[in-house]
């Protein structure tokens, strides 16, 4: 994978270029993105890939107006600059349309691995045949329906006419599968597990791997379950497919702006049960989102957002701590392709003080869910959909695996009822989750 | 591009496929009276596809001149090497196919081009401020418009060459209604392939307004449902969603290898006889659906699949790979969303087709049921059948006569059980899905739809407390 070096001059010359167009004020913001990739698809290698890509995206600011565009075609970068002050002309201003002032701050160590420009397509064809070796070693029944493996070197340049000129590399090696078990006619629900590195080194395909065979094992033979309204534990998968999507939309300070956050006025209330810590930290070490800074190049820091179940802040990128006078927290995210939106970096729920076990052994009546699949509506809070790789639990312990059972409830209620948070936790991407267990679910089965 | 394309697969030897694509897209948001977005995105490259002793590789380039492309063609016969040795089963020669060759025009009477940014944009304010206009319940409003306009050039070594131009608009209204702490949101969109007159050939802006600002002030304090088996009506949507989330994934080719519940299951009945469906590149019955294309990715002209035959499974969605395996005709199923993307098997347009029963009498003939329109937030399927889908409005039926509004209604359920259960069709026919996108590690612009049915599915609601 070669290396790029001259994508802040790009940006910076795409600075000047949209000055002279007509702006006010400008951003750009360049990436560029070397990577192969190998795909696993029925047990069997699929596709190797290689990718190389630039593009650059721009904000051009006329008074308070802004407009962006977008192109990977470095020689059409005149033309995007134009676009991007027409779309400004035509759009209404807005006062908070603003750009940030740089901020010095140390760059965040080993984000960059330079073995990384070493690796090949060939290398990732063969970290993909590992897997398949492995889990074919664990248990013939298990099928890697997809199983991939990406390396990416990513370098980021942003510039801005207040001064800002910042730039970043980073390599990141991610790995992962879905996976069923089949015996016979009966097939298992699917399992999915994932891991990250920063480095060649750090490469180690087997835990994930072990995981994803274990779980689709596990469901195998699943039958119908019981309806009741009760306690339900929830994976780390679970947590994020019911909890977190809800969290996210409701600390998003743009949704408090919009008056779709029901948190927008609640700083200092208590929105869960005080076992719940909430973090979010761009500068974790080894996280999978951590970099020095944000897409506006605001440098990234580590925010508690509800602290012992009390809402301490929200996300907010330059334009939302304009309009509401707020601090800037640096969440802008996105690429070169999109406008800064608002978003996590490495966010985690902290870790309770109870076992797994210990949480399963307080449900007289209940149902483990590794995965969830329906409707969670960020607005009112219901969630509704299927549990997936089910276990009902009968006096504390796991009785045994159930299909076709439907969970329901309310996110918020749920949070200030939790009765449980797991001291162990796993990573879901960008995530660190422990297991919860929440009460008075409602629990349906086929 | 397409003269330079042929002459470096000319000269290419063995199996290469190069996909050029210009992709330009605009899309315009506006919340609350705030431009959140006026953005202009280009995206332009060539892909290139080796085929190398029975294995793909892949590479893409934004260097579009002949040294740029060529080089692309060693990294990805490299590649493809590399792959070959790791592959435990060759992949069989592809399946023959007459390929495309020619200019595939977009067919529109009124082009995207011929109508500025700042009318679209003028649209967008002013249908936002409806929203928000439209009752005092409404506390927030999002209205978007998309337009992605393609033009690909598509040429493999064995004999295609297709020029084809595309162009896929939508425009999506969001209305966010609160009362008393409690809120509630619809969504209603519109999407199509074709120009700015096609959009809105099926419901104009204003009628979009009308739809979701109604919605979200009724499920305002509606109740919630009890979950269990139900006898229900399916719209055009969810009859849409259901064929293609829950049935058409499990008869791509590439699913069916991989083990999906109806593999092996060709000539067996999967459904009432009332149900035919059918993937097709064109659009069946209404013009304009989002998913229509001419030639898909592998320069296979498309053409209108039939998947079950009077409840009968007849065939699976190919691409030239998995035809070659089953030896079949490929279905022209072959899609890549972008120049950096490998064709997958994708499907098109998915429908079953209309029957004989005026709607009004799938309605009448229930007497303790639900009648349930669009797809709400999310909705899911496994390679097994088995579907959950969020519903984006329910009402409950009884007697025959639509009744109240309940909220927070999921279905699922095993999507071919669900088909052996429709006891009735509908005589009407609807496109729903054009604003939305299938994902399937990449994203593709497809279309679903049919006639109302009427059958049995499972309700998620609330469970009393024991």
């Amino acid at each position: 994978m070669p290396v790029s070096h001259d994508l802040l001059d790009r940006c910076r010359e795409a600075v000047s270029l949209a000055r002279r167009l007509g702006a006010d004020a400008v951003e750009a913001f360049g990436q560029t993105v070397e990577a192969v990739n190998s795909t696993v698809e029925k047990n069997d290698l699929q596709i190797a890939k290689s990718q190389f890509e630039t593009a650059l995206g721009i904000r051009a600011f006329v008074g308070c107006r802004v407009g962006f565009a977008s192109t990977n075609d470095v020689a059409q970068l005149e033309s995007a600059c134009s676009s991007a002050v027409s779309l400004a002309k035509i759009s209404p201003e807005d006062p908070h349309n603003v750009l940030p002032e740089p901020v010095g701050t140390p760059p965040i160590e080993g984000l960059y691995d330079p073995s990384a420009a070493a690796f090949t397509a060939a290398d990732a064809v063969r970290r993909t045949a590992d897997m398949l070796s492995l889990a074919e070693s664990i248990d013939p029944r298990v099928i890697l329906n997809d199983a991939w493996f990406d390396a990416g070197i990513r370098n980021v340049a942003i510039a801005n006419s207040a001064g800002l000129a910042v730039e970043e590399r980073g390599s990141l090696f991610t790995y992962g599968a879905v996976a069923t078990a089949r015996e016979g006619d009966r097939v298992s629900s699917f399992d999915f597990q994932f891991d990250a590195t920063r480095s060649v080194a750090g490469i180690d395909v087997e835990p994930p791997i072990r995981r994803v065979c274990e779980h689709a094992l596990a469901s195998l033979g699943a039958e119908a379950g019981e309806s009741f309204r009760g306690s339900v534990l929830l994976s780390p998968s679970a947590v994020s497919e019911i909890l977190v999507g809800i969290l996210l939309f409701q600390l998003n300070a743009r949704n408090g702006l919009r008056g779709r956050s029901r948190w927008k006025d609640a700083v200092g209330d208590a929105v869960a049960m005080p076992k719940l810590t909430l973090v979010d930290d761009g500068r974790l070490a080894g996280g999978v989102a951590t970099a020095t800074f944000d897409r506006e190049g605001v440098p990234h820091q580590k925010l508690e957002l509800i602290r012992n179940g009390e809402l301490v802040a929200f996300l907010h990128n330059t334009y939302t701590a304009h309009a509401t006078g707020c601090g800037n927290t640096a969440h802008a995210v996105g690429s070169a392709r999109s406008i800064p939106a608002i978003g996590p970096t490495n966010l985690s729920i902290l870790p309770g003080n109870a076992s797994v076990d210990e949480l399963l052994s307080g449900m007289r009546q209940g149902l483990f869910v590794r995965r969830f699949s329906g409707n969670v509506d960020p607005i009112s809070g219901d969630f509704s959909g299927a549990a997936k790789a089910a276990h009902l639990v009968k006096g504390g312990r796991l009785e045994r695996a159930v299909s076709g059972t439907l969970i329901a409830g309310n996110a918020f209620d749920a949070l200030k009822t939790l009765s449980g948070i797991s001291e162990h936790r796993e990573r879901v991407y960008n995530l660190t989750l422990p297991h919860v267990r929440l009460e008075n679910v409602s629990v349906t089965a086929r | 591009m397409q003269k330079l394309l042929e002459g470096i697969a000319s000269a290419a030897g063995g199996w290469v496929e190069l996909r050029y694509q210009a992709r330009r897209s605009k899309r315009l948001v506006v919340r609350n009276g705030q431009v959140e977005e006026s953005s202009s995105v280009d995206l332009i490259g060539v892909g290139v596809r080796a085929f190398v002793d029975g294995a793909f590789g892949f590479a893409s380039t934004t260097d579009l001149t002949r040294s740029g492309i060529e080089r692309a063609v060693e990294i990805a016969r490299s590649t493809a090497s590399a792959a070959a040795e790791a592959k435990k089963h060759r992949i069989p020669p592809l399946a023959k196919a007459e390929l495309a060759r020619g200019v595939f025009p977009l067919a529109t009477a009124d082009p995207l081009s011929d109508h500025s940014l700042e009318e679209k944009l003028e649209l967008v304010s002013r249908i936002d401020a409806l929203v928000r206009s439209s009752s005092d319940s409404i506390v927030s409003s999002e209205v978007s418009y998309e337009e992605m306009l393609d033009e690909k050039a598509i040429v493999t070594t064995d004999g295609a060459s297709a020029h084809v131009f595309d162009a896929k608009p939508t425009f999506r209204v969001l209305a966010i209604a609160g009362k008393n702490g409690d809120q509630t949101r619809a969504l209603e969109t519109v999407g199509v392939t074709g120009g700015w007159s096609e959009l809105f050939a099926s419901k104009t802006p204003e009628e979009l307004v009308e739809r979701a600002v109604k919605l979200a002030v009724d499920q305002l304090g509606a109740p919630y449902p009890t979950g269990g088996a139900a006898q229900v009506i399916l719209d055009p949507d969810l009859v849409g969603v259901l064929s293609h989330e829950a049935i058409g994934h499990t008869v791509e080719a590439d699913f069916v290898l991989g083990g999906a519940i109806t593999a092996g299951k060709i000539g067996e009945t999967v459904a009432s006889e009332l149900v035919t469906m059918c993937d097709s590149g064109a659009s069946e019955y209404v013009p304009h659906a989002v998913g229509e294309l001419p030639v898909d990715d592998e320069g296979v002209p498309t053409r209108r699949t039939v998947i079950i035959d009077a409840g009968v499974l007849r065939s699976y969605l190919h691409n030239r790979e998995t035809a070659g395996h089953f030896e079949v005709a490929p279905t022209g199923n072959a899609r890549a969303y972008t120049y950096g993307d490998e064709p997958l098997i994708r499907m098109t347009n998915t429908y079953i087709e209309p029957g004989e029963t005026p709607v009004g009498e799938l309605i009448a003939g229930v007497k303790d049921g639900y009648y349930l329109r669009g797809l709400g937030q999310s909705g899911q399927a496994d390679s097994n059948a088995e579907f959950m889908f969020g519903v984006r409005e329910a009402r409950r039926v009884r007697d025959g006569k639509l009744a109240e509004l309940v909220r927070g209604v999921t279905i699922s359920g095993n999507a071919f059980a669900a088909l052996c259960s429709i006891d009735a069709v509908g005589n009407d026919f609807r496109w729903e899905h054009g604003a939305g996108f299938c994902g399937k590690g990449q994203r593709a612009k497809v279309d679903d739809g049919g006639p109302h049915v009427r059958c049995t599915l499972t309700i998620g609601g609330q469970q009393d407390a024991c």
